[in-house]
């Protein structure tokens, strides 16, 4: 036991692109011990994935490491051999990752991707490949330790088979397989719901405990971060900003952007203050309900004939000027309740009204014209904006469609949108790839707004968005609700972000509404185990964060 | 999985019918008196009234379709107006010598195409994957007919390795017909030497027949290995310390092979469809040959005979295609 577990020491990194070399990470100094909990924070694009996969060899294949070197238990693995990897990756360092619905292997069960990693694992170990059957033992026993229900059964299973949280467990079981001295964890909450975020990362530290791992953990979760790590470093553009206890870093940080990336994040505990922001009082001719559903159904029938109702009896109804939360976790129907809502998924059975008209019934020419008071912002701007049309082609589509306006106006119309979306008028002429993902979230909105609609559906608008843009964005959408007397429906899973923005909130667990009112009700005395469950396992990560949040504001 | 099978087997019978009723209603629109083709250019109003009568074509075209369809659930396709003999025992004769061409050409396909293409995918904008593109451009660009007449001449005419036309020689007793596939029949027959004939007279014909298929397999293997293997699942498999070789054989190729196979299926159909210029060239005795001699005599139930024959093994391949994408894809098999 001399020396550290891992060093990497002045480690530089280019990336040979296309336009030339970029420096993907400058001058990275990280010392792990035996024992510890390291965690590493930084948004997308801040080097920190591209760092932990060099630690295990398979980081992308035009990079070209320029100065430093990376030593792994006294070994000077830099420029390791591909052979010599086999007896270090997913044996000495193993890696967990991000979204368990892609990392394993559709077409192969479960037990068979396990017990071919162990057998791996015992071909580089020089010792013969064990029978069959001690291998199934052997997975059994890991897919055990992880927590899984009915290891034999979930042997023969497929990954479709399986949920989020279990496939994560399964992708934990698999880098344990090799008893490894160093876990990677790469964002492994991210894609999960927040109470499996918060079972997820009780195992791990239980395993921590258990198993004596050495853990690095990266996330843009200052939160998951809090919850694991004891120490902690910050990246931004490539570059080690902070590093230290975690507890230090968060009561105290040094570094300006340290600094921003605490401030960002929402907290669950804190009311918001800018619920008072008038809720479009200045419009007295139609007060009252904008939006209504009653006793809203959808059932989808599989071609085998089961059927799986994804919203069950729905009423609500939105109030002219409001923003209205809907919060549940994946696949309890808020999106196909989003997308009823504007008739872009047809409901099964129930109307909709809007502005005192049944939507509901009307097909063709009618139902076109009634979209224009009705837009839908899309989770991902990533994916909602088409990459061969120009951003001046995207937002001016609406206007071509919906209008008879000329050229002439419409490009001034999407200038003026640009302006509206603090955005340069230049960026007409840009494409999407050039844009960073708020940019293009805010052209998503543009794009929403072009028609002067009166009702926004949001579906997780900042879900794919780092935290310090996250922050960007909802106050954004604030102040544009005033500007434009909008109204709002606002879906997301993450609570501290429903309280910060929702006036009123709807909680939605398999297709029924389990509870609903007043967002500061609900969040002060949630009626509902559900709820309550909700706000306990997001109040986990949230806390963890915001542990200093009077000494950062 | 039982289910699924029997639901493709279903949609292969109404697949069928309609192909019968499409292959009707095309040679009804074509221009012309059918009655007064066959009569020939020199006959009388009258013969061509009892010819019209004789065929069943004085009747109203849905009672013809009802004749037409009743005589086809009977396996009755009809009658060579030259040959004078019954279509189907004709197509049943050809056809094996068409099927055996397909299928060694088809193997060829896969055998080389796919390695070639996962070779291709994974020494990515390397010499090997430079040498397979230009390979496999020219396969789908090369006119079989000359490419055929290549081969003929380099490798029969001028190296005399191999024979330049036919399915056997004259002089060789065909083997007792099992299947009617060469190859196979002279294995069950045990006569090796028959075998070896058989095989050096299909291997030109085939050659020119797979290329093009070859071709485009690969392509679309190479394709798919190459996001497959960026794909996340693949990277992990990577990190958990499983051999190259293993990841690219195994866990890539499995995901890359139901795209590739969606490919063999059309082009399984799109074969059938064109041996015809191979079996000119080689002089096949195939359907193919057959269908071109019939139709250059305007003797149309052959052409359809052998419409309806590709469609039907077309069909068959693709149902084929649809049960092996269940077979490698858990998640179809609940659908």
């Amino acid at each position: 036991m001399t020396g550290p577990l891992l060093d990497i020491h002045n480690y530089r990194l280019d990336i040979a692109t296309f336009d030339g070399p970029v420096h993907v990470l400058k001058d990275i100094n990280l010392t792990v011990n035996r024992g510890d909990t390291l965690g590493i924070v930084g948004e997308s694009g801040s080097g920190k994935t591209v760092l932990v996969r060099s630690v295990l060899g398979i980081g992308p294949k035009a990079s070209k490491v320029v100065e430093g070197k990376i030593a792994f238990d006294g070994q000077d693995i830099t420029a390791l051999p591909e052979k010599d990897w086999t007896k270090i990756r997913g044996i000495r360092i193993s890696m967990i990752f991000q979204d368990p619905m892609t990392y394993l292997n559709p077409l192969f069960t479960i037990g068979q991707q396990i017990s071919d990693v162990i057998a791996a694992h015992e071909k580089a170990g020089g010792h013969g490949v064990s029978s069959k059957a001690a291998r199934r033992t052997r997975t059994e026993d890991l897919l055990d330790q992880v927590g899984l229900p009915n290891p034999s059964m979930l042997f023969d299973q497929y990954p479709h088979q399986l949920s989020g949280g279990m496939r994560q467990r399964v992708l934990i079981a698999m880098a344990l397989s090799g008893k490894p001295d160093l876990l990677i964890a790469d964002e492994p909450t991210t894609a999960l719901d927040v109470t499996v975020q918060a079972q997820v990362l009780d195992l791990i530290n239980s395993l921590v405990e258990k198993l004596n791992l050495t853990v690095i953990m990266i996330s843009h979760d200052i939160g998951a971060i809090a919850t694991i790590a004891k120490r902690c470093a910050v990246m931004y553009k490539g570059e080690i900003v902070e590093q230290g206890l975690t507890a230090d870093i968060l009561s105290a940080p040094k570094h300006e952007y340290t600094k921003r990336l605490l401030a960002a994040v929402p907290d669950i505990d804190t009311a918001a203050t800018k619920v008072a922001a008038q809720p479009a009082i200045a419009e007295p001719a139609k007060p009252g309900v904008l939006l209504e559903a009653i006793d809203l159904k959808k059932v989808y029938r599989s071609q085998s004939g089961t059927e799986v109702t994804a919203v069950n009896s729905i009423n609500l109804s939105v109030a002219t000027g409001e923003i209205f939360g809907v919060v549940g976790e994946s696949g309890s129907g808020k999106s196909t309740l989003a997308r009823m809502l504007l008739r872009l998924i047809e409901p099964t059975s129930g109307d909709i009204i809007f502005d005192g008209r049944n939507i509901s019934g009307l097909t063709g020419e009618p139902l076109r014209l009634m979209r224009r008071h009705m837009q839908f912002v899309f989770q991902n701007p990533h994916s909602a904006l088409n990459g061969r049309h120009t951003i001046g082609d995207a937002i001016g589509e609406p206007l071509r469609i919906q209008t008879s306006m000329s050229r002439r106006d419409i490009e001034a119309r999407v200038e003026a949108l640009l302006d509206i979306v603090q955005l340069p008028k230049m960026f007409k002429y840009r494409y999407p790839h050039e844009l960073s993902g708020g940019q293009k979230q805010r052209i998503c909105i543009a794009r929403a707004i072009a028609l002067n609609p009166r009702l926004l559906i949001l579906d997780e608008p900042t879900s794919a968005l780092d935290i310090s843009v996250q922050a960007q964005v909802l106050d954004f959408l604030q102040e544009l609700r005033a500007e434009l007397d909008l109204t709002y429906v606002f879906i997301s899973h993450n609570l501290a972000v429903i309280r910060q923005i929702c006036d009123r909130t709807i909680v939605m667990k398999r297709g029924e509404i389990v509870e609903q009112g007043e967002t500061e009700t609900l969040f002060l005395s949630p009626q509902h185990e559900y709820t309550k469950a909700l706000i306990e396992s997001g109040r986990k990560t949230s806390r963890a964060a915001n542990l200093s949040a009077p000494a950062v504001s | 999985m039982l289910a699924f099978a029997f639901r493709k087997v279903l949609t292969l019978v109404g697949t069928m019918i309609g192909i019968a009723a499409l292959t009707f209603v095309i040679t009804n629109v074509a221009p012309g008196d059918p009655a007064r083709l066959v009569a020939g250019p020199n006959a009388t109003e009258d013969m061509v009234t009892t010819i019209r009568t004789e065929y069943g074509l004085d009747k109203s075209l849905p009672e013809q379709f009802v004749v037409y369809m009743g005589d086809l659930m009977t396996g009755d396709l009809g009658q060579s107006i030259v040959t004078t003999r019954p279509v189907l025992e004709e197509v049943l004769r050809y056809a094996p010598a068409t099927l055996e061409l397909v299928f060694v050409a088809m193997a060829i396909g896969i055998i080389v195409g796919v390695p070639l293409g996962m070779l291709s995918a994974v020494y990515k904008d390397g010499p090997i994957d430079h040498i397979t593109r230009i390979f496999s451009i020219s396969g789908v660009a090369l006119p079989a007919f000359w490419f055929g007449i290549i081969l003929q001449l380099t490798f029969a005419v001028d190296l005399g390795w191999l024979p330049v036309s036919g399915r056997l020689p004259l002089v060789t007793r065909p083997p007792e017909t099992v299947t009617g596939l060469l190859l196979v029949d002279s294995l069950l027959a045990g006569r090796l030497d028959t075998f070896w004939t058989a095989l050096r007279h299909i291997i030109l014909p085939a050659i020119v027949l797979s290329f093009p298929c070859l071709a485009s397999i690969l392509r679309v293997n190479r394709a798919e290995m190459i996001e497959v293997l960026q794909s996340d699942y693949i990277v992990a498999a990577r990190a958990h310390g499983i051999a190259s070789f293993r990841i690219v054989a195994i866990y890539a190729l499995k995901n890359a092979l139901l795209p590739t196979l969606a490919m063999i299926g059309l082009r399984f159909g799109w074969m059938l469809g064109s041996t015809v210029l191979v079996e000119t060239v080689f002089d096949w005795p195939g359907i193919g040959l057959y269908a071109v001699s019939s139709a250059l005599s305007s003797d149309f139930k052959p052409v359809i005979g052998v419409t309806l024959v590709i469609g039907f093994f077309f069909i068959v391949a693709n149902t084929l295609v649809d049960l092996a994408y269940a077979w490698i894809d858990p998640r179809l098999r609940s659908a």
